[in-house]
């Protein structure tokens, strides 16, 4: 169990170590002078030469990475190009709004993908397996922003429902927050639900062909206990691994949709660095949202640890 | 080579075998993909108007016998701009599927016949790859360099490449100690050779199936991109970037989201159906 837990945690420091080091460098190696866009048109070459030194950027560029990296470590990201903020203050003001979005997404995501895999998996000889599968197809082939398009001209321009953009913080007014968050929550669970739908009808099939399901069976359990005694519980550790593989697809998704619907998030703040090439945003940003998804990856990997203890023997 | 059952047996020539059994299979999937494999190729030369010439007196007209499927908000025909960007998203199909399916089966294939540490090391890094924010890389490679197709797609490359190493490092190992490639051993035959003339061959099926499934990604991807201004640039046409414009005018014009949001879901719904067809023609029991 420790060596498993140790070799996962090593595995985690490393990539974040890789992703660190590919922030910086593909900024550091980037076009331009962060001292004179800093600066401006108007700065003289005097002007930009010392601040570039107060800066240190006239120190080889590993010294740099060295000096960034023990920075980053202390927790002091920079300060935007733009906007001239410090980024961990650009950063905390942007995280809740992701948070909120993904998490919610993802929960709607697995109350609806969970019962309906298990459900077709059950009955996957019934006349409605095959339209359903075929419409996991379509589901997986639609991009997710277009839906999230649709969803505002249904809503917001045709019905009048609910606002197409305008987040309002949970601190405001929950109310306005549910408002505001019910047409991108949707569209995030609908980047989600069709492959998980998918994944956990594959893997509800292969428990249901397994020896302890025909014992079950032969001792006279129904159906709906054997479904949901033994099939749910071990379909539902598989998944919680392949939704730490589905991680990506959610961070991914949220950037477009915080970009669609103006949700003030770390999506749109990285969006408008990387337009704006404000480099130290962009690599705040990598930073933050590879964090999550290491760590998250890392609390998945205990948590299967914890709940099959075959992970931990094996 | 491979088991074949009987009712499964092929005309002469294997592509036309293939072409034969996604007829009968899936024809859906057969006609999306070619409907936007010929307006790749032909675009430019069917295209009714300029894709790039704007005229404001005609911006946002919907549907018409004029533009068949209206106009966008600068007056420029949607039908031209559609043909012009499936060559776009088939460029974007090119590139994923040339850079995943090169490095990704070099390396798979290396793992799974060499085995060892090598394994052990191309295992780890393409699983650490797997699964990580396509979206975060491409910020990276965009920030490093400038939004255009090709950076963009870099990224969605080597997302495809754990796709394609995983594929052929599992028929690899199959494949290590069979006979024929024993046979080809003790005939003499260098560790190349027996990689490209008697492994490789073999990979063929497997490999084309992931082609389909990670092309209908880059198509997805590049679309995503372009809609984020990180991909193809304006005024040339792509699915993503005409969604981006469009988005701007829902209110006023919402069948020109409609129209290009069904063109860029039917090419992914295509390579999506495409793939699970040419899966079972493979007799592939993929996911």
């Amino acid at each position: 169990m420790i060596s498993f837990l140790l070799a996962r945690l090593v595995g985690a420091v490393v990539t974040l170590f890789f992703v660190s080091a590919l922030a910086f460098f593909a900024t550091a190696f980037a076009p331009g002078n962060p001292a004179a866009v800093l600066l401006g048109n108007m700065a003289t070459p005097e002007r930009v030469e010392a601040v570039t030194r107060q800066m240190g950027l006239d120190q080889p560029t590993g010294i740099r990475y060295m000096i960034w990296l023990r920075e980053t470590l202390s927790g002091n990201l920079g300060t935007s190009n733009l906007s001239f903020k410090p980024v961990n203050d650009l950063l905390a003001a942007a995280l809740p709004a992701t948070l909120e979005l993904a998490l919610a997404s993802l929960l709607v995501a697995v109350v609806i993908a969970l019962p309906l895999g298990l459900l077709v998996a059950q009955h996957r000889d019934s006349w409605w397996s095959r339209p359903t599968s075929a419409l996991v197809t379509l589901g997986i082939s639609v991009p997710g922003f277009w839906v999230g398009l649709i969803l505002i001209v249904t809503f917001s321009v045709w019905l009048k429902l609910l606002p197409s953009a305008g987040f309002v913080p949970l601190s405001r007014s929950v109310a306005g927050n549910v408002r505001s968050m019910i047409l991108p929550v949707t569209t995030l669970a609908i980047y989600l639900i069709p492959s998980l739908v998918r994944f956990v009808r594959v893997a509800a099939i292969d428990v249901l062909r397994e020896s302890y399901v025909d014992t079950a069976r032969a001792k006279g359990v129904g159906p709906w206990a054997i479904l949901l005694r033994h099939v749910a519980p071990n379909t539902l550790i598989t998944t919680i691994t392949y939704i730490g593989l589905q991680l990506g697809v959610l961070i991914s998704g949220a950037i477009v949709v915080e970009v669609i619907f103006s949700i003030p998030g770390i999506g749109r703040l990285g969006m408008n660095a990387v337009l704006n090439r404000d480099y130290p945003v962009i690599q705040g940003v990598v930073l933050v949202a590879a964090t999550g998804y290491v760590a998250v990856n890392l609390l998945i990997d205990i948590a299967y640890a914890l709940i099959d203890p075959r992970v931990r023997t094996g | 080579m491979t088991d074949v059952p009987a009712e499964k047996r092929r005309p002469s020539h294997p592509v036309l075998g293939i072409f034969s059994f996604l007829a009968r299979r899936s024809p859906l999937a057969l006609g999306l993909v070619s409907i936007f494999v010929l307006a790749a190729i032909l675009g430019p030369f069917i295209a009714p108007y300029s894709m790039t010439d704007t005229n404001l007196a005609m911006s946002l007209q919907g549907p018409s016998a004029q533009h068949w499927l209206g106009t966008d908000p600068l007056g420029r025909d949607v039908l031209s701009r559609l043909l012009g960007a499936s060559r776009v998203a088939a460029q974007a199909f090119l590139i994923v599927v040339v850079i995943g399916g090169v490095v990704g089966t070099t390396l798979g294939t290396i793992a799974g016949s060499r085995g060892g540490f090598i394994d052990l090391v191309v295992s780890r890094v393409t699983e650490i790859l797997q699964g990580f924010p396509t979206i975060l890389v491409a910020i990276v490679i965009v920030a490093l360099l400038n939004p255009s197709l090709t950076n963009a797609m870099i990224a969605v490359g080597l997302a495809a490449i754990p796709d394609f190493a995983r594929v052929a490092r599992s028929v690899a190992i199959q494949l290590r100690d069979r006979e024929f490639i024993e046979a080809a051993r003790g005939l003499g035959a260098s560790e190349t050779r027996i990689l490209f003339g008697e492994i490789m061959p073999n990979m063929v099926g497997p490999l084309i199936v992931i082609a389909s499934f990670d092309g209908a990604q880059a198509v997805l991807w590049e679309a995503s991109l372009s809609f984020l201004g990180m991909g193809v640039q304006p005024p040339a046409p792509s699915f993503g970037s005409m969604l981006r414009e469009a988005q701007n005018y829902l209110a006023i014009q919402p069948s020109l989201a409609i129209i290009v949001g069904l063109a860029v879901s039917g090419f992914i719904l295509g390579l999506n159906l495409l793939g699970d067809a040419l899966g079972d023609y493979f007799g592939e029991a993929r996911r």
